[in-house]
């Protein structure tokens, strides 16, 4: 590749690399156009608006310049979504990634019913937020729950809360179904990545007399390497985005208890009437996710070229 | 080769997740203004034309907004389609409305509730003037004057009211019984005697729900109601009194104690008020704070017989006896093709005949107040209410963000993270902020 690339190219060769590229541009132009139109246009729009004092209905506005960010550093509400955004996205990446390989690595072994078992584990992935959202809202119903009805039933009925209802367990609960229909889709992406691990490496290793914890970080780890890379970039952007469960689960409450950026940024734009507070709330959430994930991309990228 | 494709793969992934972020605001140019310039007299004729109506009738009762339409385009020639998002109450509603307004074309005609929940679409200009349809169709002769004017913002006409809600205890009769209690309460001491009675029984008084904020809302007013009186109480709303004061800390001070002496739910504060609210009707709970929809809404669709429930005035001390209340009505989208039609069909609908067709219970409509046969409740409620004034609901009076700040306050109170001096202190400050 490194010959290819450095010996001087005729001109035919560089005619027919130049169509080759214009043919690949072509291709691509239909996906860039909807690309361009329905995210980069209105990610301009929401960053000029974000300098504006536009309340979202309204024909006219004012430009603002960085009022809008400044007035973020004083408003109590995004020192909550600022916290719950990060408690979210440690949780929510920590514990299906990790969940989901253990999962997978268990449901890669000689288990019986492993296909059913990988549908049931699979299944919350593919329900709708709302019912997902509307399930867990009646497991957590303080009087008619299940899950303190189960508490009173084993004698526990002391730590029956009203998880919902109070900022304490509010978040902490949100998460709980969060993590139950997140573990799906790693598991799925583990187990491939698994069943592409050469037998033969775990037999080498049985030899050499590893046990199935060192072939599990010797062997399967190392095997799991780019799987990670997926897993962890795309658990991270979907974290940032939380919206549709706090939603659906909370409304932002008890209060602003469970406000996260998402959320705020919602309320901001739909229902306050602030919609250039709203959308420079929601170019904050993007210039943190941006700078987030660049440098570990670009870590995951280098390393990989080693 | 590989890296490559991997880096893309990821770059392309993070990008378009990203920028996601900020352009799920998706904004749009605003709206352009359209006042009526001319408006047509005597009958439209509506053939080939289409109108969109939307509203949020209850699925009970939105088969006969669709006859009554219906009947409309027959006459007229139209072709109006109904959009109906039932259940969703003021938090979801106004919502989807907005985006229509600013992602499309939007409605023709929608349902809206009045004070700060309408009146945005007025100031922003959606919504049209009717002043001039008002004059045209008699409108200040057909509805109720009060409702007419709740629905005029900024100087201008801006919806045709066809509801005045008055908000009540709705009780369940075999549980006031079972409690010991003969009827319903006529001052504020007998209304906490009878919640110490029916927890004595197990069961809970007040059914409310925290999720949204503004049902348990529905408690704290009437509280406030109770501690500073009709007077201070509507100086509170328009800000022209502080609300650091005695009266809002004593009413912050009982709404605590109503928690602390279970008389609301266990877990109010993470209640969905759609689940909670009919449990009055199912005997689970003894009461709740609502109005005559409930008679359809919750009584009716439960098949249970109208006779076991009841409704009262929720006492106060002062000599004007007053309960929350709002209004709702019929707005005209400034950009829509055919005000003209659409106007008429605002006329038609509010028509005795309509409003009576729909079983309309708390119409503003004169000669179409509700039938006794159809709803024996909702006749009572009004004869008890119908002549006392009321204060304008709160998640009606305050904007949405000072009504969410609101909320969070009463969650806190309710949480014991707050004390009710502070409370409010804090209230002061919200609405101070909203005052500038």
């Amino acid at each position: 590749m490194t010959a290819t690339a450095i010996r001087p190219r005729s001109a035919t060769a560089r005619r027919v690399q130049l169509r080759g590229g214009a043919g690949a541009w072509l291709f691509a132009l239909p996906a860039l156009l909807v690309y361009v139109m329905f995210l980069v246009s209105p990610a301009l729009q929401s960053l000029f608006f974000s300098l504006t004092d536009w309340d979202g209905l309204s024909p006219s506005y004012n430009l603002v310049g960085l009022e809008n960010y400044v007035a973020m550093a004083s408003d109590p509400v995004v020192a909550t979504a600022v916290k719950n955004n990060l408690l979210w996205t440690i949780v929510t990446i920590s514990f299906p990634v990790v969940i989901g390989l253990s999962l997978a690595v268990f449901l890669n072994s000689h288990v019986y019913g492993k296909s059913i078992l990988r549908l049931v584990f699979y299944t919350p992935s593919v329900l709708p937020l709302v019912s997902i959202a509307s399930i867990w809202g009646w497991l957590y119903n303080p009087q008619y729950g299940a899950i303190n009805a189960l508490l009173r039933a084993v004698g526990l009925g002391a730590l029956a809360q009203p998880w919902l209802g109070q900022d304490a367990t509010a978040l902490a609960a949100a998460m709980v179904p969060a993590v139950w229909l997140r573990t799906g889709f790693p598991m799925l992406l583990y187990l491939a990545a698994l069943q592409g691990i050469p037998k033969e490496l775990y037999e080498a290793a049985t030899v050499d007399g590893a046990n199935r914890w060192r072939q599990f970080w010797n062997v399967t780890m190392p095997g799991l390497k780019q799987t990670h890379l997926i897993v962890l970039a795309l658990a991270l952007i979907d974290s940032f985005k939380v919206f549709d469960m706090i939603y659906a689960m909370t409304y932002g409450g008890p209060g602003t208890a469970t406000q996260v950026f998402g959320t705020y940024m919602y309320f901001n734009v739909f229902q306050y009437y602030k919609a250039g507070y709203g959308m420079a709330l929601a170019v904050a959430i993007t210039l943190v996710a941006i700078v987030v994930s660049i440098p570990y991309v670009r870590s995951q990228v280098r390393e990989e070229a080693r | 080769m590989s890296t490559l494709t991997r880096r893309h793969l990821l770059g392309i992934t993070a990008a378009a997740g990203l920028g996601s972020l900020a352009a799920c605001t998706g904004a749009t140019a605003p709206a352009t203004q359209s006042t009526p310039t001319s408006v047509a007299t005597g009958p439209i004729d509506g053939t080939g034309k289409k109108l969109r109506f939307f509203t949020y009738e209850a699925v009970q009762t939105v088969d006969m907004v669709k006859a009554v339409l219906a009947d409309y385009d027959k006459k007229y020639g139209s072709t109006t389609t109904v959009d109906n998002l039932p259940g969703s109450g003021a938090a979801v509603y106004p919502d989807k409305l907005r985006t229509e307004l600013l992602g499309g074309s939007g409605p023709d005609v929608w349902r809206i509730w009045g004070g700060q929940i309408g009146a945005p679409y007025a100031k922003a200009k959606q919504s049209l003037d009717l002043s001039a349809y008002a004059k045209k169709y008699g409108w200040g002769d057909k509805v109720n004057a009060q409702a007419l004017k709740a629905m005029n913002f900024y100087g201008m006409q801006a919806g045709a009211p066809y509801l005045m809600r008055g908000l009540g205890g709705w009780y369940n009769k075999a549980v006031l019984t079972k409690a010991g209690v003969s009827a319903p309460p006529t001052t504020y001491d007998e209304l906490e005697a009878m919640n110490d009675k029916i927890v004595a029984t197990g069961v809970t008084p007040l059914a409310t729900g925290g999720k949204y904020g503004w049902h348990v809302m529905r408690l704290f007013e009437y509280l406030l109601e109770v501690t500073a009186g009709p007077e201070l109480h509507d100086k509170l709303l328009d800000g022209s009194e502080s609300w650091d004061r005695k009266e809002v800390t004593d009413a912050f001070g009982l709404f605590k104690k109503w928690q602390d002496k279970k008389w609301l739910p266990n877990g109010v504060l993470g209640l969905d008020p759609a689940d909670i609210e009919p449990s009055y009707v199912q005997g689970t709970s003894a009461y709740t704070i609502t109005g005559a929809w409930t008679e359809v809404n919750a009584i009716q669709s439960a098949k249970a017989d109208t006779a076991n429930f009841g409704n009262f005035i929720l006492p106060t001390p002062h000599s004007v006896k007053r309960h929350s209340g709002f209004v709702e009505g019929l707005m005209i989208n400034a950009r829509s093709a055919n005000p003209d039609l659409a106007a008429q069909l605002i006329d038609f609908f509010i028509s005795p005949e309509s409003q009576k067709a729909m079983k309309v219970s708390s119409s503003t409509v004169k000669g179409a107040e509700p039938s006794a046969t159809d709803y024996p409740l909702s006749v009572d409620w009004l004869k008890k209410s119908g002549a006392n004034p009321f204060y304008v609901i709160q998640d009606q009076a305050f904007p949405k963000k000072e009504a969410d700040g609101y909320f969070a306050i009463q969650s806190d109170v309710l949480q014991g993270t707050t004390a009710p001096a502070d409370a409010a202190k804090k209230m002061q400050a919200i609405i101070a902020a909203w005052q500038k």
